[in-house]
């Protein structure tokens, strides 16, 4: 044991309880072998319905067209391409989480990596539905793919930042997917170990792609999550760097800025972060995981929300500070009159995602409210509400008042069935999760053994005796310990 | 005989029910579906309910596979003379239609009208034509048309209804009356003399829907002679106007746009421009084009002539309003100074007011110069005195038979319910309306006419100016020419065409003249010349008393006008001119009171100055209902707040309101407001004073194009949108545009250098062919005529009123039209907006598969059948002008009829077989779920360029005329080879340099079209009145 794994007292310990390894074990599979609450079932059929209704909706749009949506001649985005960029935003944070955390070597993130990760996944699935089912012949969506065909020499425009988009998500989903699955792979071969009966061992098993816990296999997991981990870090970075090309490349004022890379990044793990909360005060409760999900993982992230949120309202004061410097009467009247007006058609929406993004986070500089259960799911709520407007933002209140005043469009209100599609894809994205929290490892069963001497709460007050000796004493001891 | 072989009895007896067995396919129910048992308790239904599962799951799979229904093209076995399948031919005929005439060509692709063009040989309408005569041709294929002529309702046959109505007419008691429209045709003149001869006490009673009748009278009056004079505005250095919107729907508005825009085009190197003065009270388009314009009340009309009269003899002026004094001045003041130049035109149907404005004209100098007696005009002959009197005597009994052609009373006469009592008292009642309109309903005998492009006739819309109609098509339907039964029953051994033939024959120079006279559409005697007639003025002195009596000062009055596209109520069944937004209210499929500002903050409560309020009101489409009292007459209708309509006049369009059996279109779109009409015992007022209104809790959506009219914001004036300036300006700042552009552009290269360098990337060169387009802003008025134009060339959809609610519009080129100034009274501008063709086009880069893209000839082209719908270069065009096929608008999806109940009726109709057959087949019709937009009539341009190629010669301007472009009366818009130096398009780009500007120059799109700003007539402003000074 080198010094390197002893951590200050100062921190609170990342597992809480006197955890022995079975006990983690036996903790985090339990939820798995055990008979699912009847909680469980609601929460699971409702999400299934909202999906059903989802497909419904869709199924109207395919057949009878995008009509059966009210975007118009101005409007041509409106609520499919919000959702999208909502869906990718909070796609961000699982990531974020596994790869650059990894990196960092914030041990805290093996509390919350494998579910961020799931929802990640989950949630780009449900990102993907919009671009796809947003195309007037969605029948002809392969025209994007770039495969040597007999037309000649068509082939896609690289040009496009919509094409970029289907790289960017494409390759953010197969390596988020991979980073997962990979991780999934040790916490598989536990609950195979532990199956009862044969069907159970048989599907663990191969899940477990055979699995044996060998030093060989452990040496070649962590380097494949290391090369991942390096992998996704940029990835993190350019997904939402590319779909803010989609606006910041066009001409449209509103649209047509340069903060928009990184600003769109700082909210995606803004919101990325918002929803991993929303989810984990709520399974950490359901699965009885209080110990792993801690308040200290609550607050830590709190802290993320904090800071993002903070660039993001810096983001947007600067866009209505150029708005005014640029003296572009284009550009001032979408900054200063469509959005920051408050009676204007779409007033409403600026200012409501002024209040839920810039100002109600900054009651996380308090430290009582980073370690309030209730403050925290509320907020994480209210951060996605407004994550949610700033995109309805960008992209109708540019567009529903852009260069010609003859053709500013008529008020924009969703039907029914853009409203169930997305709601759609929260019972996708909802049904993916229940069914991850009921068959998979919630949490990351591996890393939490990983980390358990030197952050669970029994060995860090074993440590405490010993610390309170003398420091050379000490320095004897860790090393004997 | 036959030897006959049988099954059973019913096949040896041919029973009923034997025979009605054999056509049943299907004789068993389906045995679980059958209508008293359900699925549950059938037989079998476990087995019967996967036996459906497989069908319908094949059935799906089969419809929904990649294959689309193939519709078979069979080729002539003879090929037809003069009929070469995808070669089009152009027939020289007349658009008719209640006295409105337009020499056309009708363009016939396989047998069938497609398309009508304006005839360049007209030298009345010259090759322009007006919306309604652009969308004349989806009349011919409308679904609601008479399709055989019907006693009672009951189908017949000509030869049963010939028989009943000559039964019927013998033994007669009462006369018999021949109700027309204006009749513009010699020959059928003739016929018609023809027939009442027959007929003795019988007579032909001339009713026209919107009467000129007040005007006819006076001119009866001060010229002894009860016709219309023909006007030259393009003489007229001063032009007043009180009330008549001659470009848009007085008169003839084709001839008259024609000549103004000769008066308004302007000429750089020496600039000067006719002026129009405009009086009006409610706005029109032609008050939008006016230099001047200012608003009175309706019933002051004949008061300001009065004043008008004795501003221009020196007199005192006797008006109350300070601003419409200073527009009397104005006024009288622009017309002394061009006497023998100036022309005074009045909209009103009061014979006093018009006598006092034939006074004005004579005082000006007028009669002579720009009023011509020497070509009378024939298009407007009715008399309102003459219809009340046949009302009368049909209530009366003494009308024993009704003849109707073209007149439409039951919905048009202010007092429809006694022409109705009078119509059920008349025993022979005939209609020869082409459609089951509101009269024709009420008639005992139908005889459907043809439509006039399967007709043989003539028309003189203005002495010794000819013009002559041709069929183009065989007739649709059992229908007859009314002519032809008219000679039939008048005991004539001919028929009508025999009739034409032998009327113009000697005329025309025997079957030779008359065929070239044919080939030509138009034919003219001697040539044109200008004369004058005497005036008398004994009757001027009453006139203007009466006119000024007739001033009302208090109360709210409502006025009664036309909009441009529906007229009379005639358009109101053609989907195209529904669609047609308004000009100036840029609504449709709707009329609605027209209400001003000040009005709206009174009664609606709401402030067009405060910019929430304002955004309220447009934004939303349900407008706040009226309800608006006349006497005993009550209307409720929504609201729009149009700025430069007079505080105290509540305006609304006639022509809505018609019956469902007209048309789809018709159905639902607006109400009656003719009731509101009345008649005074001389003529039918189309304005009424005492009228009270008052706000209902109700709110109805009206479908407007165009939410915002104004171009400049708080952030600052969208000049680069649009660019206007004042006659002074122009003459004290010949290059302020070029300046103010050349001053934006310095940074970036300036004018010349834009190209080059406001960019980082390279540049290439552009050889060979670069098609340009220019709209002069100066002559277009804004009719409208372009847009259905290119409705009907690039079969645009028609969407109805709940999709152009939702801004689901399709019309590749729209006329925007924006305000300026003062909110009470402001300046209008139109500006006609297409695909601008950037040649570094925003929409090209940000499609993800290349559907649309640049061709070598700079156009903007797009591929239907590689769009994919992500909408998003809609999205990046910084014009709007792409348009998305939110639903099926023209089936022309693998799921036929799959949209019952999601796009409206009228669309619906639109794909009935009958009317597709309108449809351009050089143009593709587009599916569900792709972008489209104007392609430079792309068709067009590929013939013209093949024409050239054949003729091995380089291409010319006259190869290629776009469809706008054609069909524009006032030739505002140019296009042509921008590569070729002796171009049309070159040339009009250099003559106008200082003028010529392009939308949003600064994006560096490079459009390829350009506009050329507007100058109204008018003295320098202030900012440059100030500048002269210092």
């Amino acid at each position: 044991m080198s010094l390197l794994k002893y951590e200050s007292q100062l921190r609170e310990p990342l597992v809480n309880g006197n955890k022995t390894y079975a006990q983690v074990t036996e903790d985090i599979v339990r939820p798995i072998e055990a008979k699912p609450s009847k909680l469980w079932y609601i929460g699971f059929y409702i999400s299934v319905a909202l999906l059903m209704f989802g497909v419904y909706s869709v199924y109207r749009e395919v057949t009878y067209g995008i009509g059966q949506w009210n975007l118009n001649k101005t409007i041509g985005w409106g609520w499919d391409i919000t959702n999208f960029v909502w869906w990718v935003g909070i796609g961000h944070a699982g990531t974020l989480i596994s790869a650059i955390l990894l990196l960092f070597r914030q041990g805290w993130r093996t509390g919350v990596n494998r579910a961020a990760e799931a929802m990640t996944i989950f949630a780009v699935m449900c990102a993907g539905q919009f671009p796809i089912f947003h195309m007037g012949r969605v029948w002809m969506a392969f025209f994007v793919l770039p495969y040597p065909n007999s037309r000649g020499p068509l082939w896609v425009n690289f040009n496009s930042p919509l094409l970029w988009d289907v790289f960017a998500i494409s390759t953010y989903f197969t390596v988020s997917l991979l980073f997962w699955y990979s991780g999934l792979i040790p916490d598989f071969a536990t609950v195979r170990d532990r199956a009862f009966t044969k069907l159970r061992k048989r599907l663990y098993g191969i899940a477990s792609f055979g699995w044996t816990g060998s030093t060989k296999h452990w040496q070649r997991h962590e380097s494949l999550s290391l090369v991942l981990a390096g992998l996704s870090t940029p990835l993190v970075l350019s997904v939402h760097t590319i779909v803010s090309f989609d606006f910041a490349t066009s001409v449209i004022p509103g649209w047509h800025t340069t903060i928009f890379p990184p600003y769109f990044v700082a909210g995606a793990i803004f919101s990325g972060f918002a929803m991993v909360q929303s989810l984990m005060v709520v399974v950490r409760k359901v699965f009885a995981l209080e110990d792993y999900i801690t308040i200290g993982h609550i607050e830590a992230m709190n802290k993320v929300i904090v800071l993002t949120g903070s660039i993001v309202g810096i983001a947007y004061l600067t866009e209505l500070f150029m708005g005014w410097y640029s003296q572009n009467k284009y550009e001032g009247y979408t900054f200063w009159y469509s959005r920051a007006y408050l009676f204007s058609p779409y007033g409403w929406s600026y200012w409501g995602m002024m209040a839920c993004n810039v100002l109600s986070p900054q009651i996380f500089w308090f430290r009582k409210m980073r370690r309030n259960l209730f403050v925290t799911f509320f907020m994480s709520v209210l951060v996605n509400i407004g994550m949610w407007f700033e995109r309805f933002v960008i992209i109708v209140t540019s567009l529903y008042r852009d260069y010609l005043p003859s053709s500013w469009s008529v008020y924009y209100s969703p039907t029914v069935w853009e409203i169930g599609f997305y709601m759609g894809t929260f019972g996708l994205f909802f049904t993916c999760f229940f069914l991850f929290a009921k068959y998979f490892p919630t949490i990351a069963i591996a890393e939490i053994k990983y980390v358990l001497k030197t952050t669970g709460e029994s060995y860090k007050a074993d440590m405490t005796a010993i610390e309170k000796e003398s420091a050379s004493d000490f320095a004897h001891k860790v090393h004997a310990h | 005989m036959e030897k006959k072989y049988w099954q059973s009895f019913g096949a040896l007896n041919q029973s009923d029910a034997y025979q009605k067995d054999v056509q049943n396919e299907f004789k068993e129910d389906i045995p679980a579906l059958s209508e008293d048992s359900n699925l549950l308790e059938a037989k079998t239904p476990r087995r019967d309910f996967l036996k459906y599962l497989g069908f319908s799951t094949a059935a799906a799979a089969v419809a929904a596979s990649c294959e689309m229904p193939v519709k078979k093209a069979i080729p002539f076995v003879n090929k037809p003379e003069n009929i070469t399948p995808g070669v089009a031919n152009y027939y020289a005929t007349t658009y008719v239609q209640d006295g409105d005439v337009v020499s056309v060509l009708a363009k016939v692709r396989d047998g069938r009208p497609i398309k009508i063009e304006g005839n360049d040989l007209s030298s009345i309408n010259g090759g322009g034509t007006s919306a309604r005569a652009q969308a004349s041709v989806l009349d011919l294929y409308d679904t609601a048309r008479l399709r055989f002529p019907s006693i009672e309702g009951k189908e017949v046959t000509f030869e049963a209804v010939d028989k009943a109505v000559a039964e019927a007419m013998s033994g007669l008691t009462g006369s018999v009356v021949l109700l027309t429209s204006s009749i513009v045709s010699p020959s059928t003149k003739a016929v018609i003399a023809q027939f009442l001869a027959k007929y003795p006490g019988s007579k032909h009673v001339t009713y026209d829907a919107v009467s000129y009748s007040g005007m006819l009278d006076a001119n009866l009056a001060t010229y002894g002679k009860r016709v219309l004079p023909s006007y030259h505005f393009e003489k007229a250095k001063t032009i007043v106007s009180l009330g008549a919107d001659f470009l848009g729907t007085w008169l003839s508005p084709v001839e008259f746009s024609k000549q103004y825009a000769a008066g308004k085009r302007i000429n750089e190197k020496d600039p000067s421009m006719s002026k129009h003065i405009h009086f009006e009270s409610v706005a029109t388009i032609t008050g939008s084009n006016a230099d001047e314009k200012y608003t009175h009340r309706p019933s002051e009309t004949g008061a300001i002539a009065a004043a008008l009269l004795a501003a221009v003899r020196g007199e005192a002026v006797n008006v109350a309003d300070e601003k419409l004094k200073k527009g009397i001045a104005a006024a009288a003041k622009a017309l002394n100074d061009q006497k023998g130049a100036a022309l005074v035109v009045c909209g009103s149907n009061d014979p006093s007011v018009q006598i006092v404005v034939n006074a004005i004209n004579e005082a000006v100098g007028a009669n002579g110069t720009t009023i011509n007696w020497a070509h009378t005009s024939n298009i407007r002959s009715g008399n309102d005195a003459e219809m009340a009197q046949l009302v009368k005597d049909m209530n009366a009994g003494s009308v024993g038979a009704l003849l109707v052609y073209g007149a439409n009373p039951a919905y048009n006469w202010y007092d429809v319910p006694s022409f109705v009592a009078g119509l059920k008292k008349v025993k022979v009642s005939i209609s020869f309306n082409t459609k089951l309109d509101e009269t024709t309903e009420l008639c005992r005998f139908s005889l459907p006419d043809h439509h006039y492009l399967e007709s043989w006739g003539d028309a003189e819309p203005k002495t010794n100016y000819f013009s002559f109609i041709q069929p183009t098509i065989h007739p649709l339907f059992k229908t007859r020419q009314w002519q032809d039964s008219l000679l039939k029953w008048s005991g004539a051994t001919v028929d009508y065409v025999s009739f034409l033939k032998q009327f113009w024959g000697a005329k025309v120079g025997g079957e030779a003249g008359w065929n070239a006279a044919l080939e030509k559409g138009v034919w003219q005697p001697e040539a044109a010349s200008v004369s004058s007639t005497a005036f008398n003025g004994a009757a001027v002195a009453a006139a203007v008393d009466t006119a000024r009596a007739a001033a009302k000062k208090d109360g709210l009055e409502v006025v009664l006008y036309q909009k441009v596209g529906i007229g009379e109520g005639q358009g109101a069944s053609n989907p195209w001119l529904q669609e047609l937004p308004d000009p100036v209210s840029r609504a449709t499929w709707d009329n609605y009171f027209v209400i001003s500002p000040a009005l709206a903050k009174t009664l609606l409560g709401i402030d067009l100055s405060n910019g929430g309020q304002a955004d309220a009101y447009e934004v939303n489409p349900p407008k706040k209902v009226i309800e608006v009292k006349v006497g005993n007459q009550t209307l409720s209708l929504p609201t729009l707040i149009i700025p430069g309509t007079d505080p105290n006049t509540i305006a609304v369009a006639v022509g809505y309101g018609r019956s469902a059996k007209t048309g789809k279109a018709a159905e639902g779109a607006g109400k009656n407001a003719y009731p509101l009409a009345s008649f005074n015992g001389t003529f039918v007022a189309y304005h009424a004073a005492n009228a009270t209104a008052t706000l209902t809790k109700d709110k109805y959506p009206v479908a407007l194009t165009q939410t915002h009219f104004r171009y400049d914001t708080e952030q600052g004036n969208r000049t680069e949108v649009m660019k206007e300036l004042t006659l002074g300006d122009f003459k004290k700042h010949p290059s302020e545009i070029y300046d103010e552009r050349a001053k934006e552009l310095e940074p970036w290269g300036g004018i010349e250098k834009f190209e080059s360098d406001g960019t980082i990337y390279p540049v290439f060169d552009r050889p060979g062919i670069k098609w340009g387009m220019s709209v002069d802003l100066n002559t277009c008025t804004g009719c409208g005529a372009c847009v259905v134009a290119c409705n009907a060339e690039n079969n645009i959809p028609v969407v109805g009123k709940t999709e152009v609610m939702r801004g689901h519009e399709m019309h590749w080129l729209r006329i925007d039209k924006y305000y300026s100034g003062d909110l009470d009274n402001p300046q209008v501008v139109f500006q006609p907006l297409m695909c601008q063709h950037c040649d570094n086009a925003p929409c090209e880069n940000v499609c993800p598969v290349a559907a649309t893209n640049h061709s070598s000839e700079g156009l903007n082209q797009m591929t239907y059948n590689r769009c994919i719908g992500t909408r998003y270069c809609a999205n990046n065009c910084p014009y709007k002008v792409r348009r998305f096929n939110w639903s099926d608008y023209t089936g022309s999806d693998s799921f036929a009829n799959n949209q019952e109940g999601i796009i409206s009726d009228v669309t619906m109709d639109m794909q009935d077989d009958l009317t597709r057959m309108v449809l351009n087949p050089d143009v593709t019709v587009r599916s569900r779920g792709v972008i489209e937009k104007c392609s430079f009539c792309v068709q067009r341009l590929q013939e013209g360029k093949l024409k050239a190629k054949k003729e091995s010669r380089p291409l010319e301007d006259s190869d290629v005329k776009v469809a706008c472009q054609q069909a524009c009366p006032t030739n505002a818009i140019v296009f042509g080879n921008a590569n070729n130096k002796e171009s049309a398009i070159t040339m009009t780009r250099m003559d106008n340099k200082l003028r010529t500007f392009f939308s949003l120059e600064m994006l560096h799109v490079l459009p390829n079209v350009n506009y050329m700003a507007k100058v109204r007539n008018l003295p320098a402003s202030e900012k440059h009145k100030a500048e002269a000074h210092s």
